[in-house]
């Protein structure tokens, strides 16, 4: 258990450090800054001391806390790609009205000429 | 009833073959529109040398993009009734322009050219061709032969009537597709098929897609 612990908490530590990073230049709000500060110091929190959460996972029937970090980690996971998809959806529709409306009003500019 | 057409060839790297395209539609029509898809040959200056009308997308977004923006260019700016395609690659026999001309002006809204299926067809091409019309059979009720063909001609009610959103080939479905579900009336005509290159065209992976967006426009648009 030791050693998966201190795996979990050496890449927790080093998605703490790499928000903060992203967060200095800019790249995240403090809003999704604090969001994700919270989920990686408690997934931190949880690796070094997994009996705080026993009474519920002894209420959802899991056998272990790795087990309960794995399913939430899951759904954040399924979250997050669905998201992706949909900002990448409207990001390509966004470029392509873009391109064509460029290209037409370039011509019609040309022959205005 | 004499109408206002224009040609809209869309491309993207065909210099190899634009300039025999360009020609051969210039003797038959004086509107050509152009609409290089973020070529990095020469292909948008060659069309320059045969119509004012090149239209240059700065990045490469797919067949069905540029055939929307020429269409767009071509009802909104020009002022046409209607349009035909072309492929940019040469497969398309410009001496055939005149049935689709002629075709519209008797009042089809739709004109599909449509190759006649001999030994030159690559067999995958045969294949991918054949499994879009029977899907189109099955879901729409309707047998169109040869979707994937690229010389098709539409009336500028039916643009508006599709609201086409494809920005791939799965383009040449999508006009089927929605041709079908909204029974617009079209005419069917044989037109000559030249292959120049049996590389291009349909994959196994592109019928798949297409037959999934086929599902998709049958059940939702």
């Amino acid at each position: 258990m030791i050693t998966l612990q201190v795996i979990s908490v050496v890449f927790g530590l080093f998605m703490l450090y790499w928000i903060r990073v992203h967060f200095r230049r800019k790249h995240f709000s403090i809003y999704e800054y604090s969001g994700w500060m919270t989920i990686w110091l408690l997934f931190v929190y949880l690796a070094i001391f997994p009996q705080t959460v026993q009474g519920i996972i002894e209420t959802m029937h899991i056998s272990r806390v790795f087990d309960l970090l794995v399913i939430i980690a899951l759904m954040i996971i399924v979250f997050l790609s669905m998201q992706n998809r949909i900002a990448i959806r409207r990001l390509e529709k966004k470029i392509e009205v873009l391109v064509r409306d460029r290209a037409i009003q370039h011509t019609k500019k040309e022959h205005e000429k | 009833m004499r109408m206002k057409i224009a040609v809209v060839i869309p491309g993207y790297n065909e210099e190899k073959y634009l300039d025999l395209v360009l020609k051969g539609a210039k003797k038959y029509t004086s509107l050509s529109v152009y609409v290089d898809d973020g070529s990095f040959d020469r292909s948008a200056e060659i069309a320059r040398k045969y119509t004012s009308h090149v239209l240059v997308h700065e990045s490469n977004l797919g067949k069905g993009a540029g055939m929307r923006t020429g269409c767009t260019y071509a009802f909104e700016t020009l002022k046409v009734d209607a349009v035909v395609f072309m492929d940019a690659d040469n497969q398309h026999d410009p001496a055939e322009l005149p049935h689709f001309f002629k075709a519209l002006e008797k009042g089809a809204d739709v004109v599909f050219g449509v190759r006649s299926f001999t030994g030159n067809m690559p067999l995958f091409r045969f294949l991918g061709n054949k499994f879009a019309s029977v899907m189109l059979n099955v879901l729409f009720s309707a047998y169109i032969p040869d979707i994937p063909s690229g010389y098709k001609a539409i009336s500028k009610h039916a643009y508006e009537k599709l609201e086409l959103q494809s920005s791939g080939y799965e383009i040449e479905a999508e006009i089927a597709s929605k041709v079908a579900k909204h029974r617009l009336p079209y005419v069917i005509i044989p037109i000559q098929a030249i292959y120049h290159d049996k590389e291009k065209g349909m994959n196994v992976l592109d019928a798949l897609g297409i037959a999934k967006k086929m599902i998709e426009w049958r059940l939702f648009s």
